[in-house]
């Protein structure tokens, strides 16, 4: 029996209570969903239900995989209805065994609510006054509605009954009762983002590496969607030259910093949003101390060491980022997602392209909507990627013509000689045999290609500069324990107050097989600013 | 001799003059497709910096090159 699978015909709960049997396992726990009477005040005469098989299944064994390791379940499966239901019929079904009860029901919920979220299912009801709409089949991640109701609770409109849906009106005022500016009602009412979804996107946070051609219509969308929380990686200035392809700025930016005029700008869009503001280049040193603060990445740089700065980062702290590149007509699009089988960008090109053999937007040209057609699909992959929809169904480089007109998508695999670890980073010489290295300064220490890692107890801390502090924070104490630790690809500068713990810390990870740890020589006290 | 359609992008396609072509080789894998036009086109990029795909799909250089095989050169691009 599949983890996931769809059912056209009624759900054999008895071959699927005995597929999960297991002598090892003392508790079963199930959950159904039925085809219910009502929705919104209108009474339900008969669903339909209809999936993107190729898609869901996948999607539906992730989550079923997922729940197994999570809650340390021995099994688990679901099935799920497609076709025409009556009423009181099963239109999906959950099974879990497990040693203990506990685990068993919470991989069920899990499950339950993953799927309701995240695989691709459309619901069609029919009501018993002769009239049919297609609704959200995302009801269960909304909280209060699993008390009561089994299924199908969440009230909410779609686009063919909003003068009559009560459900989207509450959304709305449920999302902007602090804000009268802010009206994410048009999204809400999308099956896969309802007002769960629009939670998510305000507890999401994302760091835009780039505020030129690409960067634009990313901040823009990202922003106006309702993300919490943005960071704008930016060191230069607006010029005159960038104003055709990047119409956040005016004449009046020229001369500016782009991070913060484009944090300006996005804060009169959605005065709701957070933005940060990093007016420097992004370099090996500075990224993962950021990147570590947000859920992702997304690369809008224009040149190939950012963006293999940008891969690395994502790869060494296991976050998703989503790539673009233009040359003048054509477009290159390309989503990173930690896990096993995907590949990164060292996986696709082996071999780091340098920077000058390949034309940019300044020797190239280019016109403006190749950029922005770009970025705007990169705010897409963002938003799939906050929403936990499937971003696609498989890895792969997509490459756009738009003089042509041209769309392909190239499967990309994981390349068996790339270990994902960082490259060509921009280091001083670092001698790799010293344990110990002496900076002036925190920054002199980023430019030298390293990545800064705090490891003060959460109280010291507290006493710094909160503007100073290295963003990346792994306490020692939680270190030892194991509740954290360094992914083994890195070149780590390790600091403590005086450069006593982290010398000791420095030289237990070499013993470890760690390459490229060192500690900062006298800690905090021996460095300005 | 196989028939095969080749697509180019980005710079390639700027020094073949299109973005498209059919054409009848004798190559017997995907670097001498490679090396074949990169002498008749000029091509300044080094095969060691480009990707090739097949009918959608990545391959290795060495991969044996089939009639109507539709095949992609893809340098890579960094304007943002």
């Amino acid at each position: 029996m599949p983890a996931f699978s769809f059912s056209t015909a009624v759900i054999d709960t008895v071959r699927g209570r005995a597929a999960l049997a297991d002598p090892a396992c003392g508790g079963y726990a199930t959950f159904e969903g039925w085809v219910r009477d009502h929705n919104e005040g209108r009474a339900v005469r008969r669903l339909e239900y209809e999936a993107y098989a190729a898609l869901a299944e996948r999607e539906g064994e992730r989550i079923v995989a997922e729940a197994i390791a999570k809650f340390g379940v021995q099994h688990a499966a679901c099935v799920h209805r497609v076709g025409d239901l009556d009423l009181g019929e099963m239109a999906v079904w959950v099974g879990v065994s497990s040693r203990h009860r506990a685990e068993a029901f919470a991989a069920c919920r899990y499950i339950i609510d993953e799927v309701k979220h995240r695989v691709p299912i459309w619901k069609k009801e029919h009501y018993v006054d002769g009239d049919s709409g297609w609704v959200n089949c995302e009801r269960c991640a909304s909280p209060g509605a699993h008390e009561g109701h089994a299924d199908h609770a969440v009230p909410r409109a779609t686009g063919d009954r909003q003068e009559h849906g009560s459900g989207q009106v509450h959304a709305h005022a449920a999302m902007t009762s602090s804000h009268a500016a802010a009206d994410f009602s048009r999204q809400i009412a999308l099956p896969e983002v309802g007002a769960a979804g629009q939670r998510r996107l305000r507890a999401g946070s994302v760091l835009v590496i780039g505020a030129g051609g690409l960067g634009v219509p990313v901040l823009q969308y990202l922003a106006a969607a309702g993300v919490g929380r943005i960071g704008i990686v930016d060191g230069d200035v607006v010029e005159a030259s960038n104003l055709h392809r990047q119409p956040l700025y005016g004449v009046a930016d020229i001369g500016k910093s782009k991070a913060a005029a484009a944090a300006a700008r996005l804060r009169q869009l959605n005065p709701e949003v957070t933005v940060a503001v990093h007016a420097e280049r992004a370099v090996a040193g500075n990224l993962v101390d950021w990147l570590a603060r947000y859920d992702l990445a997304v690369d809008c740089s224009d040149n190939f060491a950012t963006k293999f700065t940008v891969n690395d980062a994502a790869v060494i702290l296991g976050k998703p980022a989503v790539f673009a590149s233009v040359y003048q007509y054509e477009g290159q699009l390309q989503v990173y997602l930690p896990r096993e089988d995907w590949p990164c960008l060292r996986c696709l090109w082996p071999e780091a392209p340098r920077d000058g053999l390949v034309g940019n937007c300044a020797q190239a040209g280019v016109l403006g909507p190749v950029p922005a057609a770009l970025g705007a699909m990169q705010a897409m992959q963002a938003l799939k990627i906050l929403l936990g929809l499937p971003v696609e169904s498989a890895p792969a480089l997509h490459v756009f013509d738009l003089l042509g007109m041209h769309w392909r998508s190239l499967k990309a695999a994981r390349n068996p000689a790339c270990d994902h670890s960082p490259r060509d980073l921009q280091t001083d010489a670092i001698d790799p045999a010293a344990l110990e290295l002496e900076y002036p300064t925190l920054a002199a220490a980023r430019a030298a290609g390293l990545t800064l890692v705090d490891i003060r107890e959460p109280w010291e801390r507290a006493m710094d500069d909160p503007a100073a502090r290295i963003e990346w924070h792994l306490p020692l104490s939680a270190l030892l324990q194991g509740a954290t630790a360094l992914p083994p690809a890195g070149r780590y500068l390790i600091v403590c107050a005086h450069g006593v713990r982290s010398l000791a810390l420095a030289g237990h990870l070499r013993s470890l097989g760690y390459p490229a740890v060192f500690s900062l020589a006298g800690g905090l006290a021996a460095v300005a600013g | 001799m196989k028939k095969v359609t080749l697509q180019y992008f980005a710079v390639l396609r700027e020094q073949a003059g299109c973005s498209e072509e059919r054409l009848e080789t004798a190559a017997a894998t995907l670097a001498g497709l490679y090396a074949e036009v990169q002498a008749r086109h000029g091509f300044t990029l080094p095969l060691s910096m480009l990707r090739v795909a097949v009918n959608e799909e990545f391959r290795d250089w060495s991969s044996p090159l089939e009639s109507s095989d539709r095949v992609v050169f893809i340098p890579p691009v960094a304007g943002g």
